[in-house]
């Protein structure tokens, strides 16, 4: 057992975990954050995305005991931030989800490239998405709604 | 008729935004592998490592004997058996658990069950199968030959069904003086939704009851199954389908793992999970397409079509999937062929060979998409032949819209639509004239443009006449919806059907809109749960929206009926008086809202008329089109690629559709459907497939070798609609949910060839990988220089 303590959406937590342990599964089984899914579990698809220490990383393929002393923000952490606001609003307006299994890691990897790049272009927004897979929407909506975001940010 | 107006544009047509948006933006979705219980053991399966084999031995570690269960430690289990009246079609049964001999890699073998998935894992390791190794057969032709080695032991072939027609070409010869002779191949797939499967399952003592969650679109055919394989009474099983992520086809089967989760619950005495891992996705389950086309086609120089003949070969794998068994796709492919066109012969024969891979489930499109390959590519290398634009060959053997309806030469009863319209308008919005043009100029970077479309007519919401006659498990009769007013004057709709990315909860509120006037807002949608909802066979064949959309029409007239007479009452007037508007039974005296309707059915009957009706404000009703052999949706795609001949890299750099689903109820839906469809077609065209070695191996077991489309390959899709009602449903409203996914491999697989006629090269096989436009490039090179020598 690996001895954890870790922030999780602002809450200061310690837990014993297996070194084995993912972070994805201590945030989702331990944790009962289940807003964080899973669709590989190898690093691919990123379902998974969470922020750590205000970055995206794949929790699947991050050992819990690593995030030991870091700061994790996962989808229900996200209520009092504006550009998850706004895109939250775009995605809904643009259709951007039909099942809604991406759609929280989508939504993390969109918030880090809608505050990392305000200048991308669609060629650009494309790119930075191609590590999160959406077998649902041809991600159509998912790109018309960054750049809405990335449109209203510059205003 | 009290059909009221819609309230502020949100019923049939409006793009009213989704109500199931809020928890999944919210991360606050449910899916079944969400669910945790105290006490809860989770499974993992010990699986066949070879493709082919006896089992000899199962050993369990020492110490682990009672975590570990083989398919004799679970007597009473019986088989999963898919019926099929379809006349020849063998029968076979699919164990849950390997019983003495394994027919693919992957199959389940054991079962071990532990506080979690990674113990679980770790005891299906130490668990040792030894295996009497056979020869296994993988490729559907190889299959055929009479000293493969047979699947099933008790056949005497490798062929599970057949389909032949024979016509006579005789009446044709004199005038089809050019041939066009190709074979064609798609490749096997995995279907992929991002949510795969998963089962939470727990006896409920109090209700002496099953109570299984499952990723399922079909929650009524899995209880049915669940009771029949279990040896439970139907009342003692009840399914319930969370959100779930995803099914294109593979969620509307029964599988193993549900029977065995089943059964476990109630053995151990536990709740059991199990959540489906990718590499078991990939490798076990979901495989699907896999046809082969040696395909004729008989025509004129000027490019009428005459006749068209056929062998295809479908790979259904080893087993027979419940409960649309593996029969279905070379029933399509045999009736869906000929597509719009309507030509004077038609000969086909179909056979479907079985595998040491896994069973073929029937994906979006189901057959489809393979036939529209080989039919499409058919009439673009006609179209090279005689040197004609490809375009004005479909428009010329399209059937004209003013045939409709029409008896196609395949026996589809087309309803409604102006085909050849649908690509005079895909042809205008690629700009092709624009891209021949372009096409003179030669690059610098060495690649080179092709332009290319691909049209289909789908089939969607046939019913039980055409299922019946294949006598499978699930013919669907006429769907159900319930309708219920809350005491408040909201309003409660359940359906048989289940949604999981279609946006039901949203589209079927419109539809109570349309009728009731009612917001879509005060509407909830209950759906996926056998215990609260009309029987239903579920969410498959572009059906929902056409079969449960037409029930709770059906249903919310009726009670419309029943609110006249109570308003009526209240306002002091006449029934014939009132009608229903804007969610209000209005009269000329004013008006009586939804919420006074419900207050005085349930909290003051003192003051309902005598004349109310007995049945309240709760109505159930059932709907079938008439006829029921399905509304007839179609589409043309077309698409400009760039390939680059040194490395043979295809891009898609721009793609238009122009789709008729009849009625739209939702645009944005219809769209984002449409969409997402067509990106699973990039993915068959260019990128997906799952290979297997001769041994049976599977060569794609993670996203690494699997590759699905991305962001980077799917382009912004442009779209435009027509709107031909089919006059046999409600409404006028045709399925749509598949048939995105239909013509795009053609399309792009005739951009290529287009591309790469200045070669004279031609690729004839899904994906077109890099690997395979090379050796196409190569291909064609070494045969001019074979003739030059
Ligand atoms: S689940 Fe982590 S990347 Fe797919
Ligand atoms: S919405 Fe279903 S996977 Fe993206």
């Amino acid at each position: 057992m690996t001895e954890l303590s870790i922030n999780i959406n602002g809450e200061h937590i310690k837990a014993d975990v297996e070194p084995r342990l993912s972070l994805a599964d201590f945030i989702r089984d331990r944790q009962r954050l289940t807003g964080t899914h899973l669709g590989c579990e190898h690093g691919v698809c990123g379902a998974c995305t969470v922020l750590m220490n205000g970055e995206p990383v794949r929790s699947c393929i991050t050992f819990a005991a690593v995030a030991d002393g870091s700061e994790i923000t996962t989808i229900e952490g996200f209520d009092q931030d504006e550009p998850m606001a706004q895109l939250r609003q775009a995605f809904h307006e643009n259709h951007a989800l039909q099942c809604g299994y991406c759609t929280p890691g989508m939504l993390v990897a969109a918030r880090d490239i809608v505050t990392r790049l305000p200048d991308a272009d669609e060629d650009r927004v494309r790119l930075e998405l191609a590590g999160n897979l959406c077998r649902c929407t041809g991600y159509v909506g998912i790109v018309k709604a960054i750049l809405s975001v990335l449109e209203q940010r510059r205003i | 008729m009290a059909d009221g107006g819609s309230v502020d544009g949100k019923g049939i047509g409006a793009r009213v935004l989704r109500k199931e948006d809020a928890r999944h933006l919210a991360g606050k979705g449910k899916f079944t592998s969400d669910f945790k219980r105290p006490g809860q053991k989770e499974m993992a399966f010990v699986r066949a490592s070879v493709a082919h084999a006896h089992i000899k031995s199962i050993v369990k570690p020492a110490g682990y004997e009672h975590a570990i269960f083989t398919s004799e430690d679970l007597p009473g289990l019986k088989p999963m058996r898919a019926l099929s009246k379809l006349p020849g079609y063998k029968l076979s049964d699919y164990p849950a658990l390997a019983a003495g001999k394994v027919r693919f890699a992957g199959e389940p073998v054991a079962v071990c069950v532990a506080d979690s998935r990674a113990d679980a894992e770790d005891i299906a390791q130490m668990v040792e199968v030894e295996y009497d190794i056979l020869p296994a057969v993988t490729d559907m032709l190889a299959a055929k030959k009479p000293d493969a080695p047979l699947v099933h032991d008790e056949w005497e072939d490798n062929i599970v069904f057949e389909t032949f027609s024979d016509d006579d070409f005789q009446k044709i010869a004199d005038e089809a003086t050019v041939v066009i002779r190709r074979e064609y191949r798609m490749n096997r797939q995995a279907m992929n939704p991002m949510e795969g499967k998963a089962v939470f399952a727990e006896w409920d003592d109090r209700q002496d009851q099953l109570m299984m969650w499952t990723s399922t679109q079909v929650p009524h055919l899995i209880r049915n199954g669940l009771a029949e394989f279990l040896d439970l009474e139907q009342r003692q099983v009840r399914v319930i389908a969370p959100d779930v992520g995803g099914g294109f086809g593979c969620k509307a089967l029964l599988q193993p793992e549900e029977l065995v989760a089943g059964y476990l619950t109630r053995k151990l005495e536990c709740p059991i999970r199990w959540i489906e891992d990718r590499r078991e996705h990939l490798v076990t389950g979901a495989n699907c397409r896999e046809h082969h086309y040696q395909i004729t086609l008989h025509a004129t120089p000027d490019g009428r079509m005459l006749g068209l003949d056929c062998d295809v070969t479908v790979d259904a794998g080893a087993y027979s999937v419940y409960p649309f068994t593996n029969g279905l796709e070379g029933a399509m492919a045999h009736g869906n062929l000929p597509g719009p066109y309507n030509f004077k012969a038609y000969k086909c024969r179909t056979q479907t060979t079985v595998t040491n891979k896994p069973g073929l489930m029937p994906y979006r499109g189901v057959a489809r998409p393979g036939v529209c390959f080989a039919m499409e590519m058919t009439i673009d290398a006609l179209a090279r032949e005689i040197g004609m634009e490809a375009h004005e060959i479909r428009m010329k053997n399209m059937v004209p819209e003013s045939a409709m309806p029409f008896m196609s030469i395949a026996k589809k009863h087309f309803d409604s639509g102006n085909y050849a319209k649908s690509v005079e308008m895909a042809v205008d919005m690629i700009g092709l004239e624009k891209v021949r043009a372009s096409q003179g100029v030669p690059t610098d970077d060495g690649r080179i443009i092709g332009v290319g479309m691909g049209s289909y007519v789908e089939q969607t919401a046939h019913g039980t006449s055409v299922f019946s006659s294949w006598g499978v498990a699930m013919v669907p009769g006429y769907e159900q919806a319930t309708v219920r007013l809350t005491p408040d004057g909201g309003l409660e709709l359940r359906i048989g059907v289940q949604s999981h990315g279609q946006g039901m909860e949203t589209s079927m509120a419109q539809m109570a809109c349309e009728v009731l006037g009612i917001d879509p807002d005060n509407v909830m949608v209950t759906h996926g749960d056998t215990g609260l909802t009309p029987y239903s066979t579920g969410t498959y064949a572009s059906r929902s929206m056409v079969m449960a959309g037409g029930a709770t029409a059906r249903a919310c007239r009726v009670l419309a009926e029943r609110m006249e007479i109570i308003g009526a009452h209240l306002m002091q007037c006449e029934r014939t008086e009132v009608s229903i508007a804007g969610g209000k039974v209005v009269s000329g005296k004013g008006e009586v809202s939804f919420a006074e309707i419900g207050r005085v059915w349930y909290l003051n009957p003192d003051e309902l008329p005598e004349d109310v009706d007995q049945g309240g404000v709760e109505v159930t009703m059932g709907y079938r089109p008439e006829p029921d052999s399905g509304a007839f949706t179609y589409a043309s795609h077309a698409c400009k690629i760039s390939l680059d001949v040194e490395t043979g890299k295809v891009k898609v750099l721009d793609y238009v559709i122009v789709e008729d689903c009849g009625t739209i109820v939702n645009p944005m839906i219809v769209e984002g459907q449409t969409f997402g469809g067509a990106t699973q077609g990039i993915g068959t065209a260019l990128l997906e497939e799952s290979l297997y070695d001769e041994m049976g191996n599977p060569g794609a077991s993670t996203f690494a070798d699997y590759m699905m489309p991305s962001a980077t390959d799917a382009p912004m899709y442009r779209v435009d609609h027509m709107e031909s009602p089919s006059p046999f449903t409600e409404y006028g409203i045709k399925g749509m949910g598949e048939g995105g996914t239909i013509p795009t491999p053609a399309a792009i697989g005739n951009a290529i060839n287009d591309a790469l006629k200045q070669i004279g090269a031609e690729v004839m096989e899904t994906p077109f990988t890099p690997r395979r436009v090379r050796a196409a490039i190569e291909a064609a090179r070494d045969r001019k220089e074979g003739e030059a020598a």
